[in-house]
């Protein structure tokens, strides 16, 4: 099955992660948890720190990262119940009704972007908040984030600031090589 | 944000297919209501609050509160579910003689604390009880009480965390200026780390005026997270800021790069400034400070430069708030920087934040008492004792000491931990302990509480409606509030049910003869806004708005003051001068260190470690461990996560440690939210360690700081 298509339009959702201006406050990582209601240890985003440099030529990144919602995604592919599907929208979403708990899209997955629901036994990650998105809502880790390294939007609507940015930006896709085609653009400083 | 999305909508939840598609859980009843988070206190930051089915769900920012700007940081998502900690107090309680807590009656607890006070104000007078606590939006009551019984000791946990930047300011400048970080082309951070110790607003507008092309240099130990975003990371020597800046001036004013219209308008001193700053050239601070000279001469010149729009951030606790023995003069080489440049009440400067005046209680016929004539117990604001300290912050860890002499026999503590964030918990246990009368008011049962005589549960912040405030007043005067989200969940009580029903045994209930939302009318009645209103839109502004241009300071001359006869007056260096600082780690032991701290996003003061998803966070992302500089742990035989012993003279713990080439060689560095030891917090108990317990008693001889930084540790593998 598919989800209800009730914008009217198609869009393409896409999100843009600028690194360079993020200093790792987790205040993302603490909104998704809220807003999926989610277990204490469970989550569907994170936030990686890299270090570069010797003292005192020493400089660090924060890397937010989840589901990267691929235009060609391993974990749709190897899925055997279908329960791991693609939207129309963009969006790789989970029917977790189908879902058999074998674990194999969370093996496949090159972002490590899905976990298993301890108390239900079915996968789940990061929906591109696909609920408030029905409310014309940005995700939860958007709205939140003081320096706005997170920009959402529609990729098929070349007015929209994400099509902006991904034109006039130095961007990267992590992962490009494996060709997952994946819609979470990075700038990376 | 996207056009076409609205923050702030309500979602009702999932449709059918949805449900099973977001494993969102569909609901029927969603509300969203406005009140002001407490997840560090400081801030207070609007927010919408979600209830689903009854059930307090998420937060989102409101857009038009200052200090968020629709933003919210991990501590506010996560504190709202510390309503449901299984660890709340859930009734009052007493101590048995057999230190246990056994629940009691309001009507009883009541009845006995005042008997007990009665007695001891009558063998000891009122300047025998104190009352301290995180100076909240509830502050008015405290004051309110506290001098309806004749007592001046009201007391915040400032001298553990900002006094010298406070008394530095007010000395220099007649007030505790705010940040136009927007409009900065050139954004100087001393110390201070506004993505640590959050403040939304401050990293929000460092980020907008980066967009916009402003350079931001940091000044720091160690690698601080808004070092990450910096043009900039100086990794200075802690302890010597006040090299650099004085160094800074030295260039600033020996090159003529000051701004000379402003400084001769609107300063005075200069002259003495400039003969005392001779000796401190760049060649001189390197050698102190370890920033080589031409960067020095660098920062300088590009500081001034962008004159007036260029600014040193006025600083909070990391830098000068309360670190060292050098932090008031720190703090007046900041205020003094930023005055040579002309950027006082300057678009890109520092300005007087302009706060609303409240309507009061004796409007609405509700007597005042009388500010107490007696000085302060802890000698705040007392010449011959701290002279430049405040009458309202006090000296907080001077409560232990005044104890143990006799001379406090009373206290009441709220919504603060003293035992815990205080320096050698040891000293501070005994001092607590040998008062005849101590009580906790709290949500939870911190170490303080859990030395107290009567533990008296406040709602939680989302049970309860506090008073009007007007924290958000920075460019344009803002009010907003805590209101009532649910009901309350156990047999809690408001502050101000708790204040009133302690004063009827007291004598002093005329003062407390009113509602809160009879005060929060008060409040509000000069400015034609209803309660009703302000609930629901969780903010109003009501002005004044800010205006570019010079005002007279509240100084004695009316300028600013590079040169303070007042605190000469007081024996205090009336310029800054170079100050080495008080403890220098031992250059001839390998395992030698400076201990310094610093907050992590996720946590404030020993509040929030005890929240189940922030512990959470702090174990998944392994933050609980000591920094230390790579080469300096190799050279004593440490691996990245070694356990280590870290000792000085007043304690002693192990902790796992994190190497890095993000820190000064000469310091430890070590998050300052862990070590909790209250039995009673079970998600916290035994996480991690704190600088408290390695830091002396210490009171600067300006207003009585804690020198939080001058504690000297050997670390060694364990």
């Amino acid at each position: 099955m598919s989800a209800p298509e009730s914008l009217g339009k198609l869009p393409k959702w896409a999100m843009l992660i600028d690194t360079t201006k993020c200093v790792g406050c987790l205040a993302c990582v603490a909104a998704c948890h809220n807003q999926n209601e989610l277990p204490v240890t469970e989550y569907f985003n994170r936030v990686e720190e890299q270090e570069f440099g010797r003292f005192p030529n020493y400089n660090r990144r924060f890397l937010p990262m989840q589901c990267q919602h691929c235009d060609n995604p391993p974990c749709v592919s190897v899925c055997p119940t279908g329960a791991s599907y693609k939207r129309s929208d963009g969006i790789v979403a989970i029917d977790t009704r189908r879902c058999i708990g074998c674990k194999y899209c969370i093996l496949s997955c090159p972002y490590k972007a899905r976990m298993i629901n301890k108390e239900h036994g079915y996968v789940h990650k990061c929906s591109f908040c696909a609920v408030l998105l029905e409310n014309k809502t940005l995700p939860a880790c958007v709205g939140t984030c003081p320096t706005g390294v997170r920009v959402f939007g529609d990729l098929n609507d070349p007015n929209s600031e994400i099509s902006k940015l991904a034109a006039s930006k130095k961007t990267v896709q992590i992962g490009k090589d494996l060709n997952t085609k994946s819609s979470i653009y990075y700038i990376i400083g | 944000m996207a056009s076409g999305f609205a923050a702030g909508t309500v979602s009702c939840g999932a449709k059918n297919g949805q449900e099973a598609a977001t494993g969102i859980k569909a609901s029927a009843d969603v509300k969203k209501i406005a009140t002001q988070c407490q997840g560090c206190g400081a801030n207070r930051c609007g927010i919408y609050v979600y209830v689903k089915d009854g059930r307090v769900w998420k937060v989102e920012g409101n857009p038009r509160t200052y200090n968020n700007a629709g933003t919210v940081c991990p501590r506010g998502h996560a504190y709202i579910k510390e309503l449901y900690n299984p660890d709340r107090i859930r009734q009052p309680l007493k101590r048995t003689p057999e230190g246990k807590y056994e629940p009691i009656s309001w009507e009883l607890a009541f009845q006995e604390i005042s008997t007990k006070l009665n007695l001891i104000i009558m063998d000891n007078g009122p300047q025998s009880v104190f009352w301290a606590q995180y100076p909240m939006a509830n502050i008015p009551l405290a004051f309110r009480f506290m001098h309806a019984l004749g007592s001046p000791n009201t007391i915040t946990h400032g001298a553990t965390c900002f006094t010298a930047r406070n008394a530095a300011f007010n000395a220099t400048c007649g007030g505790l200026p705010d940040n136009d970080l927007k409009n900065s082309r050139y954004i100087i951070l001393v110390g201070r780390n506004p993505a640590g110790g959050v403040k939304l607003q401050q990293i929000k507008d460092i980020a907008d005026a980066k967009r916009q092309g402003a350079r931001l240099v940091v000044l720091d130990p160690r690698h601080s997270e808004t070092a990450a975003i910096a043009d900039d990371w100086l990794p200075i020597k802690p302890a010597t800021d006040l090299a650099f800046l004085l160094a800074m001036l030295n260039v600033i004013i020996e090159q003529g790069l000051y701004d000379q219209r402003f400084v001769s308008e609107h300063t005075v001193g200069f002259d003495n400034l400039r003969d005392g700053l001779v000796t401190y050239p760049p060649e001189w601070a390197e050698k102190i400070c370890d920033i080589p000279k031409e960067t020095i001469y660098r920062v300088a010149r590009e500081f001034a430069s962008y004159k007036p729009r260029a600014l040193i951030h006025r600083g909070y606790h990391g830098g000068y708030g309360a670190g060292y023995f050098n932090s008031f003069q720190t703090a007046r080489a900041v205020a003094i920087l930023n005055a040579a440049i002309g950027n006082y009440e300057a678009v890109g400067g520092l300005f007087i934040p302009l706060k609303p005046a409240l309507g009061e209680l004796i409007n609405g016929g509700h007597p005042a008492p009388n500010i107490p004539d007696i000085e302060k117990t802890d000698g705040a604001g007392v010449p011959g004792r701290y002279p430049s300290a405040s009458y309202s912050d006090g000296i907080v860890h001077a409560v232990p000491e005044l104890a143990l002499s006799g001379k406090l026999k009373a206290g009441f503590v709220y919504h603060m931990n003293p035992v815990r964030t205080n320096p050698n918990p040891t000293r501070v246990i005994a001092g607590y302990k040998k008062l005849e009368l101590l009580v906790t008011i709290d949500c939870v049962m911190s170490e303080t509480a859990a030395a107290s005589h009567y533990v008296l549960p406040e709602s939680f912040f989302l049970e309860r409606d506090d008073h009007v405030d007007t924290v958000h007043s920075g460019p344009v005067g803002q009010l907003t509030m805590v209101q009532q989200v649910v009901k309350p969940m156990y047999d809690t009580k408001p502050m101000l049910e708790i204040i009133t029903g302690l004063s009827k045994g007291l004598g002093i209930g005329k003062y407390f003869n009113f509602t809160m939302d009879e005060c929060n009318t008060l409040r509000l009645q000069p400015f034609g806004v209803t309660l009703e209103e302000l609930k629901r839109e969780g903010v109003i502004e009501v002005g004044p708005r800010w205006v570019e241009g010079f005002k007279p300071c509240k100084t004695p001359s009316g300028k600013i003051e590079f040169y303070s006869s007042q605190l000469e007056k007081w024996g205090l260096d009336p310029m800054p001068r170079w100050q080495k600082p008080l403890v220098s780690p031992n250059p001839s032991d390998k395992n030698s260190f400076r201990l310094i701290h610093g907050k992590q996003a996720i946590h404030t003061h020993s509040m929030t470690a005890n929240v189940p998803y922030l512990m959470q966070l702090s174990n998944r992302y392994d933050m609980i461990r000591l920094w230390i500089n790579r080469q300096r742990a190799e050279a004593i035989g440490l691996k990245d996560g070694d356990t280590v012993v870290v000792e000085s003279d007043v304690g002693k713990g192990s902790v796992k440690v994190r190497l890095t080439e993000g820190l000064h060689p000469s310091a430890v560095w070590m998050p300052s939210g862990y070590g909790i030891f209250s039995k009673y917090l079970k998600t916290a108990y035994g996480k991690g360690i704190n600088y408290n317990d390695f830091l002396n008693t210490y009171f600067d001889p300006a207003v009585g700081h804690v020198m939080s930084n001058e504690i000297i540790v050997r670390v060694a593998k364990a």
